[in-house]
């Protein structure tokens, strides 16, 4: 009997759009099934409160690849890119450190704190651009087998091998040091300024289950200077209308290549027949055949839920059930009358337009985990905020602001109460907390949209609301995502692939995954 | 006048003492100059009160390789059958006995958890399985990763041929579990608290580290590459190293206690001699340091000896202690609450730290600069075995103490001596109420001591952090895991090298084999 359709996507976010896109492109007849009725996934920009378009869930890109942007055509197809200008902490005390895109200006800022740093500025980012050079074709690459003796494998294990050797010996040491240190203990190297410690490591513990004194952390440092914004290394951006306008804009260019999208189309069951996967059965009971399906949803959905553990080994169904997703942040979006008015750089100035991190000390930041660790959220926690509406004024009335804030930490596993009891309890705890740098906040609040870990899992059908599909520890990378031995895009399943965050490289607007994965679903096919 | 002497060992702890044999035997006839009075370093057993002795620092030696023990003639045996390796006390009352035997670990476990009960042997057997696929890696030199040799290409097809010889789901588990935290990993095999506690601090034992840290569970797979092919030895601490020193001066070295070497003198980017404490210079082809790297390169060596960059990483080199000894001398046997009063209970260790939670907040305690207020420990009472360490009827008692951070936050060690004391007492009463009255006498070791008394620079029991960052080819520094130094003729040989800290002799082994080489090229 012939299919409908070639593939079938499992779920429209960036990744399972990417993947549409490419599969498309090569000429096969597509289908998407997004169970929500807005497409995007966690990159979806959603109008909560009437005139206010929030960024639901992920709010500022810099890792999506620059070759998915050239080969989809993006920008023809509505996506714009706007720059994102520094980093604002402020500090109890009154100060602030302010870094901004501005190399000479961010010297001069954190000669500020202390000169010896201001120089050791210069060397970190030069030896941290050289470290992203040699990580970045690792992103694109699909990940060896490192127990496989298939000459693919090997072939690939061995070029990496050799391109390691060919770096520069301080390279080497960095990049042994990145891969193993925590960042606070990587940076304490490099700086002696608390803050700008705390505020640099902060990167390496966004969506993580661990602390900025964690080992495995410094390594996401790294993907600060990775990010490429038309070709300029290492800066962050927002998106004109909100992360959504990506994920749009790469449906456009799935649909202009053919691919069929649906929305409020959710999947109930992957059709498995003498263990080859055959189409899908729709939440309503509809049932879709295809020769190929590709889950961008997270291996427990897909396995456990859609597969289903009778037709999969048992060694398999093990992994896939202890594979970490502990989530750990949460988000709250607020709609504003007016801009903050911080205690220590009072007024509307430029700071308000990068970012604005409350990451005042490395102790700060350590802390704030150790509660977590034992099922409490932070009483005071680590808040990343944006502001897009000072950027991009069409996401608010005029004169009216959008406020972003990423909350860490929100441990899924509560010991005490349910998240549906503590919601409210949670938001306070944000807003007290940013009411000590900015008293007027609030009183300038209009609505406010708190979303915990069990809301992104809800609403996201993110498992246990981990915004990179499963934690990305070192036991959960490379070779290693999402579980071993199936970390080519595979699954025991043939005819099913996975093309989610919860494959190789992981998490964050990257579109990485979906792309390496469609090559890998059109290689399959050629053979 | 100068003295000469063609090899000095800087340092007479057990690293030093096998290093110096080898070269001994090698006909290198090498000095040893260990600064206190006598040798050991951190495995001596030292009266603590007159008639009690005791291991000071750490209790257990070994596991030791086998090549060591045979060209030592140390006395191998085998785990006392029957014997419990391992005693976990619940505040509750229970106690966990883990025997060597994996069967009747198996059986014992049941009490607590028909699953860990199932899972034990299989973890058991499958750490057997890994250590013996790593044994290889701890007897061999690490690679220079910037310039491999034939040797290097030798070692690591060694071991990629155990690493192939593993079944794929076990290569897998040697991959995954290295950057782990070892509460993760227990947390799979293990659902009892108390078991997944008992496995946990094999991760963190002398670390700087909790067990929800990242990368502690490579503590637990180095201690699985030792027990690969290694043996325990007989008798106690002081004892290995009394008589690692004999087989040492047998072989033809010349040992000296109560001299401290206070200076290594380069001439010519070359090491050239040493100087004591007393001003004594003693000229020397080559130095060999048994001391940790910050002490040999930040203390012994001058600064402009070495190129900046590298005294960098020396700095960087992360050797803050976290452990903390108390010794006690007792007049009785302690009761514990959890034991029956018998003896042979208390023949093993006992472990203190009933679940992980408990463990991760002493943990939390040093990472802000101050002792656990419930530390985990580890007890050893030696006398128990060995009835000539107290006089009859008495006991001592070894109590490895976490965490106890080298730097506290508020005052210092010295002013809260007797503070921190009280506080593994108190900790310990819970346990074994009658303990206080027992005590004749206690001796606390704090970090600072260990740094002062035992020359361990940040009090650090193992010379340094054993984190994935240290450990083999980057221990101390990448580049310099070969025991050789940048300054010519100066060698490392101790538990800030490869394979790292504890009683195994095994870094001092390794080191000699390269020292050798060396000498004889240049003979």
């Amino acid at each position: 009997m012939h299919s409908t359709y070639d593939v079938v996507v499992i779920g429209g976010g960036h990744n399972g759009l990417v993947n549409a896109a490419y599969l498309a492109r090569a000429g096969r007849r597509v289908l998407v099934c997004e169970r929500r009725h807005v497409l995007g996934g966690a990159a979806v920009t959603e109008e909560v409160f009437p005139g206010f378009k929030f960024s639901v869930a992920s709010y500022v890109v810099s890792l999506l690849r620059p070759e998915i942007i050239r080969e989809l055509d993006l920008p023809r197809h509505g996506m714009e890119i706007l720059p994102l200008d520094g980093t604002f902490t402020p500090m109890p005390n009154g100060d602030y450190l302010w870094r901004v895109n501005d190399h000479a200006k961010t010297r001069l800022e954190i000669a500020r704190h202390s000169k010896l740093d201001a120089e050791a500025y210069d060397e970190y980012g030069r030896a941290m651009v050289e470290m992203g050079r040699f990580v970045k074709p690792i992103l694109a690459m699909t990940a060896p087998d490192p127990t496989s003796l298939a000459l693919k494998s090997l072939k690939n294990l061995l070029s990496l091998a050799r391109r390691f050797q060919k770096l520069p010996f301080e390279d080497k040491y960095n990049q042994v040091q990145l891969m193993t240190m925590s960042a606070a203990d990587f940076l304490d190297q490099w700086f002696e300024t608390d803050v700008l410690k705390a505020t640099m490591s902060a990167s390496g513990i966004i969506g993580t289950f661990l602390g900025v004194r964690s080992p495995g952390t410094a390594y996401v440092l790294l993907h600060h200077y990775m990010g490429e914004i038309d070709g300029a290394f290492r800066s962050w951006g927002l998106v004109r209308g909100g992360t959504g306008a990506i994920s749009n804009a790469i449906a456009n260019a799935a649909r202009e290549a053919g691919a069929e999208i649906r929305t409020q189309t959710g999947i109930g069951k992957i059709i498995v027949e003498n263990g080859l996967a055959k189409g899908v059965v729709l939440e309503n009971g509809d049932e879709i055949r295809a020769d190929i399906v590709s889950s961008s949803v997270d291996p427990r959905l897909t396995f456990l839920k859609m597969v289903g553990s009778e037709h999969l080994p048992e060694d398999f169904v093990e992994d896939v059930t202890r594979y970490k997703f502990r989530g750990s942040s949460g988000k709250v979006n607020l709609a504003l009358d007016a801009l903050p008015n911080f205690k220590c750089f009072p007024g509307e100035g430029p700071h308000l337009r990068g970012a604005i991190s409350i990451s005042p000390s490395v102790e700060y930041m350590e802390r704030a985990y150790d509660e977590a660790k034992y099922g409490r959220y932070s009483r005071r926690p680590y808040i990343d905020i944006v502001i897009p509406s000072l950027t991009d004024p069409s996401v608010a009335p005029p004169g009216k602001h959008v406020m972003s804030c990423f909350v860490q930490y929100a441990p899924y596993h509560l010991k005490e109460g349910t998240w549906d009891e503590k919601r409210d309890e949670f938001g306070d705890t944000v807003i007290d907390t940013l009411a000590e740098y900015a008293p007027n906040l609030r009183d300038i609040i209009l609505h406010r949209q708190v979303l915990t870990p069990l809301d992104i899992e809800r609403k996201f059908g993110l498992s246990e609301g981990n915004i990179f599909q499963g934690e990305l520890s070192l036991e959960q990378l490379f070779f290693l995502r999402p579980v071993p031995g199936w970390a080519q895009y595979r699954t025991p399943i043939r005819n099913l692939y996975m093309c989610g965050s919860a494959t190789h490289p992981g998490g964050g607007i990257m579109g990485a995954p979906g792309r390496n994965a469609a090559e890998k679903i059109l290689s399959g096919w050629k053979r | 006048m100068a003295n000469a002497a063609r090899v000095v060992v800087v340092g007479g702890g057990v690293n030093g003492l096998v290093a110096a044999f080898y070269i001994a035997k090698a006909g290198f006839a090498p000095l040893v100059l260990e600064r206190r009075e006598l040798v050991g370093g951190v495995a001596v057993t030292e009266e603590i009160h007159p008639g009690f002795r005791c291991p000071t620092l750490l209790h257990v030696a070994g596991p030791m390789l086998p090549q060591i023990v045979k060209d030592l003639q140390l006395e191998a045996v085998s785990p006392q059958k029957g014997n419990t390796g391992l005693v976990a006390l619940h505040p509750d009352g229970r106690a966990l006995r883990m025997y060597e035997d994996p069967r009747r670990a198996a059986a014992e476990l049941a009490a607590f958890s028909a699953h860990d009960s199932m899972s034990y042997p299989q973890f058991h057997d499958c750490l057997k399985r890994l250590g013996a696929a790593l044994a290889p890696l701890v007897s061999a030199t690490p690679p220079d990763i910037d310039d491999l040799n034939i040797q290097d290409y030798l070692n690591f097809t060694r071991f990629a041929l155990k690493f192939r010889g593993l079944d794929q789901k076990d290569a897998y588990r040697l991959i995954r579990w290295a950057p782990m935290p070892i509460a993760d990993l227990a947390a799979e095999w293990f659902e009892n608290e108390l078991v997944r506690a008992t496995v946990a601090a094999h991760g963190i034992f002398g670390s700087f580290a909790g067990p929800r840290s990242a990368g502690t569970s490579a503590g637990l797979l180095l201690h699985t590459a030792f027990a690969g092919d290694a043996v325990l030895v007989r008798g106690g601490v002081g004892a290995v190293s009394q008589t690692v020193a004999k087989a040492a001066s047998a072989a033809g070295a010349q040992i000296r206690t109560n001299a401290n070497v206070t200076h290594i003198r380069v001439k010519d980017g070359k090491a050239a001699s040493v100087v004591l404490e007393t001003g004594e210079e003693i000229v020397t082809n080559a130095v060999v340091s048994s001391a940790d790297p910050r002490r040999t390169f930040l203390q012994l060596v001058d600064a402009t000896d070495l190129d900046p960059t590298f005294l960098t990483k020396v700095r960087a080199y992360r050797a803050v202690g976290t452990v903390a000894k108390v010794n006690l001398a007792l007049s009785g046997l302690p009761a514990f609450s959890a034991l029956s009063k018998s003896s042979g209970e208390l023949l093993g260790h006992i472990h203190i730290g009933p679940d992980t939670d408990y463990l991760e907040r002493a943990f939390d305690a040093a990472k802000y600069g101050d002792f656990s207020p419930e530390p985990y420990m580890d007890i050893s009472i030696p006398s128990v075995t060995d009835s000539s360490l107290a006089p009859n009827g008495s006991h001592v008692m070894s109590v490895h103490v976490q965490y106890a951070p080298y730097r506290l936050k508020n005052g210092n060690w010295n002013t809260r001596h007797d503070e921190f004391g009280d506080t593994v007492l108190n900790a310990l009463a819970s346990y074994a109420p009658n303990i206080r009255e027992l005590i004749v006498h206690r001796q606390i070791i704090t970090p600072l001591d260990m740094e002062q008394t035992y020359g361990l620079t940040g009090g650090h029991v193992f010379h340094g952090e054993h984190a994935l960052d240290q450990l083999f080819a980057f221990r101390p520094f990448l580049g310099w895991a070969q025991y050789r130094t940048p300054i010519t003729g100066l060698y490392l040989c101790g538990a800030g090298t490869h394979p790292g800290g504890g009683i195994t002799g095994a870094p001092g082994a390794n080191a000699s084999r390269e020292i050798i080489k060396d000498l004889k090229s240049r003979r």
